[in-house]
Parts: C-alpha cells; sequence; structure tokens
C-alpha cells in the first residue's frame, strides 16, 4: 500500500472509528473524544491534498479507489472544514438545550453523526466507481438528514424531512441511471462501473445517453443544482451553523466532483458535446434562479444558502467548459467559497446568540453592535461576492 | 433486509397511531391517473435496455413511476417513505434482472442503504408526529421566500 493509499484509508477509517467510539464513551468523555478523533482526521485529510497536489501526475486508479488531484482537493476541503466545525460545535451545543434525541443523548447523536457524516462525504471523492460513489452519496443524505433536524424544532424538521426525501428521490432517479449502464456495460457487475471501465467499456447509443441524463439529474438533485434545489436553502438554513457549512462547502461540491467524473467516463459514449451541455445548462440555471434571492435582504443563513446555489451554478458552468484554464478555476473557487462560505457559517452561531430574529429575519446594524461579528460577516459576503484579493476574484 | 424493514413498519405504525386519516393532497382518481401517465411516460421515453425480460423492465419503470406519484401526491409522510420504498424496489428489481443475474454489490448495497435512509425516516417521522399530533406534512410548510 502506498503513502497516499494508507492516507486516504487513514482519512476515512479515522472519523469512522471517532463515530463508533463516541457512541460508547462515557458521557462526560464525548466530547473531548469526538474532537480529538474530528482533528486528527481533519489532519490527515489535509495531508493526503497535500500529497496529491504535490505530484497532480502521480495517480493511484483502481476499480474502487481514485486518487488524483481532484479527489487530494476536495478530501483536504473535508478535513479542514470538518476539523473547523467539530471546533466550532462546541459553541453552538451550548446554545441548545434540547433536540431530536432530547437532552440527556443530544450531543453524543451529534457528534456521532458528525464523524460519520465526515467519514462518508471523505470516502465519496475517493470513490473510483460510480456504484460506489452513489452509495457513498446516499449515505451521507443519512447521516446528515439527522444533523439537518437535530435541533429538533419544527423548522428544523420539516427542512430535514425535506431534504432526505427529496435528495433520496434524486437519487433513486441516479440509481436507474446507473441500472441502465449496468445493463449496456460488458459484464453488467459493480466492477463494470468503474470510472476506468465506464470509459472504455460504455457503448454510444440512446440508453446510454438516457442513463447519463438520469445520473446526472439525480445528483443535481443532491448538489443542489436548479431547479432541483428546493430542499437547499431550507436544509442550509435550519441546520447547526457548523453542520451548515459542511454541507454548503464541502458536501455540494464533493457530489459535483461524482456528477464530474461520470461526465468526463461517459464523455466517450454520449459526446462532448451533449456531455458537457448538461453541466451547463444546470449552471445556467441555477445562476438564474439564485440572483433574484441574492438581492433581496434575506436571513443570514437563508442567503448564505442561496450564494452556494450561486457558486455551485458557477462551478458547473466550469467543469462544463472544461478546459485546462476553467478547471484551474473550478479548483482555485472549490477552494475559496468552502473557506469563504464556512466562515460566514460559523458566524451564524454568535450573530443568532446576539441577535434571535436573525433566524429568520434580515438584520442590520451588526457592525455597529458587534464589530469584530460584523467584520467577519463582512469579510465573507465580500470573499463570496468576488471581490479581490480573494481567490474567487 | 426486507423482513426488517416490515418489523420497522409494523412497529413505527403501532406507536404513532393517527388520531384521523392524513388526507392526500390529491384526489384517489386524480393520483391513479398521475401515476399511470407517468409509467406510460416512462416506459415511452426510457429506450430498452436489455434487462432479462420486457415485463421486468416494464415493471421497473411502473414502480419507480408510481413510487415518484406517491411521493408526490400523498401528504402522509409514512406514505411518502413507502413511495422511496416502491422507487427502491423497482431499481433493486431491475438491478436483478440484469443480463447474466446483476451485481449481487448493487443489489446488498442499495438495500443496506433503503433500510437506512427508513430508520432515519422514521426517527423523523416519530418526532414529526410528537411535535404536530399527526404524519401530515402539511404542517410542515413554514419555510418559503
Amino acid at each position: 500500500m502506498t503513502s497516499r493509499e494508507t492516507l486516504a484509508l487513514a482519512a476515512v477509517a479515522l472519523p469512522a472509528l471517532t463515530a463508533l467510539v463516541v457512541a460508547v464513551v462515557p458521557r462526560r468523555a464525548v466530547q473531548p473524544a469526538a474532537l480529538a478523533g474530528l482533528v486528527l482526521s481533519g489532519g490527515v485529510g489535509i495531508a493526503l491534498a497535500i500529497a496529491a497536489l504535490a505530484d497532480p501526475a502521480d495517480l493511484t486508479v483502481t476499480r474502487w479507489v481514485v486518487i488524483d488531484a481532484a479527489a487530494g482537493l476536495m478530501t483536504g476541503v473535508i478535513g479542514l472544514v470538518g476539523l473547523a466545525s467539530a471546533l466550532a460545535s462546541p459553541s453552538y451545543l451550548r446554545t441548545v438545550t434540547s433536540g431530536l434525541f432530547g437532552a440527556r443523548h443530544g450531543m453524543r447523536a451529534y457528534y456521532a453523526a458528525l464523524a460519520a457524516f465526515v467519514a462518508v462525504l471523505t470516502a465519496v471523492p475517493l470513490a473510483g466507481n460510480l456504484g460506489a460513489a452513489w452509495l457513498l452519496v446516499e449515505a451521507t443524505t443519512a447521516a446528515s438528514a439527522i444533523l439537518v433536524g437535530w435541533s429538533g424544532k419544527p423548522r428544523a424538521l420539516e427542512a430535514g424531512w425535506k431534504y432526505l426525501l427529496l435528495t433520496s428521490l434524486g437519487l433513486g432517479f441516479s440509481l436507474l441511471g446507473i441500472v441502465l449502464l449496468a445493463s449496456v456495460a460488458p459484464g453488467g457487475s459493480l466492477d463494470a462501473l468503474s470510472w476506468r471501465s465506464l470509459s472504455a467499456d460504455v457503448p454510444a447509443g440512446e440508453t446510454t445517453l438516457v442513463a447519463y441524463l438520469l445520473v446526472v439529474v439525480g445528483l443535481a438533485a443532491k448538489i443542489g443544482w436548479a431547479p432541483v434545489h428546493n430542499w437547499l436553502p431550507d436544509a442550509h438554513s435550519e441546520a447547526p451553523p457548523p453542520v451548515s457549512a459542511l454541507l454548503s462547502a464541502a458536501l455540494l461540491p464533493a457530489v459535483l466532483l461524482v456528477a464530474w467524473r461520470a461526465e468526463r467516463a461517459l464523455e466517450p459514449a454520449v459526446g462532448e458535446s451533449a456531455g458537457r451541455s448538461v453541466l451547463i445548462g444546470f449552471g445556467l440555471v441555477s445562476l438564474t434562479v439564485a440572483i433574484p434571492f441574492l438581492w433581496r435582504p434575506l436571513a443570514w443563513k437563508r442567503l448564505l444558502a442561496y450564494s452556494s446555489l450561486e457558486h455551485m451554478g458557477v462551478i458547473a458552468l466550469g467543469v462544463g467548459f472544461a478546459t485546462p484554464l476553467a478547471l484551474a478555476g473550478v479548483a482555485v473557487h472549490i477552494a475559496g467559497h468552502a473557506v469563504a462560505k464556512a466562515l460566514g457559517f460559523y458566524a451564524a452561531t454568535p450573530l443568532l446568540g446576539h441577535e434571535p430574529r436573525a433566524a429568520g429575519h434580515a438584520v442590520t446594524g451588526i457592525a455597529r453592535t458587534q464589530p469584530s461579528l460584523g467584520a467577519t460577516m463582512g469579510i465573507s459576503l465580500g470573499a463570496l461576492a468576488g471581490l479581490p484579493p480573494h481567490p474567487s476574484f | 433486509m426486507g423482513v426488517a424493514l416490515a418489523a420497522l413498519f409494523l412497529v413505527i405504525v403501532a406507536r404513532t397511531r393517527e388520531p384521523r386519516p392524513v388526507r392526500a393532497g390529491v384526489a384517489p382518481f386524480a393520483r391513479a391517473g398521475l401515476a399511470i401517465l407517468l409509467a406510460l411516460a416512462f416506459v415511452w421515453l426510457v429506450p430498452p435496455v436489455g434487462l432479462e425480460t420486457e415485463q421486468a423492465e416494464r415493471a421497473m419503470l411502473a414502480l419507480v413511476a408510481f413510487g415518484a406519484a406517491v411521493v408526490a401526491t400523498r401528504r402522509a409522510t409514512l406514505h411518502q417513505l413507502l413511495g422511496i420504498v416502491m422507487v427502491e424496489n423497482g431499481l433493486v428489481l431491475g438491478a436483478i434482472e440484469l443480463p447474466g443475474g446483476g451485481s449481487l454489490g448493487i443489489e446488498l448495497g442499495v438495500a443496506l442503504d433503503l433500510v437506512l435512509i427508513a430508520v432515519v425516516a422514521v426517527v423523523f417521522h416519530e418526532r414529526i408526529f410528537a411535535e404536530f399530533g399527526s404524519g401530515d406534512t402539511a404542517a410542515l410548510e413554514s419555510l418559503r421566500d
């Protein structure tokens, strides 16, 4: 096993192990165990990113695992945001008295679900197989839906239910596409769905094109691309802020990476123009839907959610154009968006403590009453708006 | 997995008896019409995929269409969850009927995933029932822009 493969295994296994440990340790040890495990796994994810990006030509591609620059970038982003979300969680949890699992088991359930979410999320960009990637994406839904509804408030229950239902239904259509692909791929087994086999062996034809459309449309429901984005503003705005950061900064681009890999793998069969047009179409529709909402005064987290829709649209355009410059821009954009968006969501915890009305309404005057909080929100918004010197400029 | 899922539904139905029937958002004939139209559209739009038999292809698409229609038109949380189960049942049928017997990996993975989603959905259903006194999603319409 190479050092990269060891790091990849550790990046997935550590948070999974953390989830198990958190589930069984005594109550007073839950938070320290969770933070230690998630900080360590975040560090491993960042180390894997450095190793993968330092030498992008050195690839690990098997039937089950792919470690390339794209996977490295995403594991780094997930590691960084996962680590930061873990550290931001104690201050959020201090503001909550009960939740979906009651006061007694709430903290344990929160950290176990958070660690499980980070584990499956880290595995998504490393999956070397469309079938395995689908299973992992669906598993992120189960872990993160619990976190979205974790506060147990009516609005959080509504958001969590919508998220669970709409993304599961969307991913059902993706799975239909995968079954169609398996029916035309030689062998028809899970092995035939590896990125390499899809690219080399899937024949061109009507069935492959329909399968590709179903796969991407289903994944679009999870990425939050318009017009299948209905869950996104609700889930991002009602989830605990550290979870919203992970959803927006890490989950959406990780699933987008799966859609991009599917497009790349099926491009020889469906044609370059058809494959890329679908991504560009989703990008344009997402931008068109997001922009009117970004002009309106919205509650802080809801504004950030619509910003996610916009940024996923921009990234879709980048991967749709697919020139080397566009893909380099996408990489920078994903990293820049992750930092700026996570910062914005982390600011929501002190914002809601200072001004509870901000949960449902646009608020003003924060910079006057809380200058450091106002400055943090300003930096986040400026970066998300693409103002220089932020990389997304 | 199927037995586990059935047991889960039995337990949750017993634990959360609705005080009165949850009305669907759409009348019965309209629901049936929509489901049949959706199934016919799927059969017309999706090209032959080469499953073991043509009947299996149609059954797969019909189950997916009926499940999607149930999710879209029913308001009860448990009915919506059953819609998702129908969709996944159709897909597992497709996986089983793949030429050469399909992949055990796909079938097991989908089944495990479905149980996981169903467990999480049941947690939500119980909490929604406790909060609103019913599993009627009509109560879940406060988030709007």
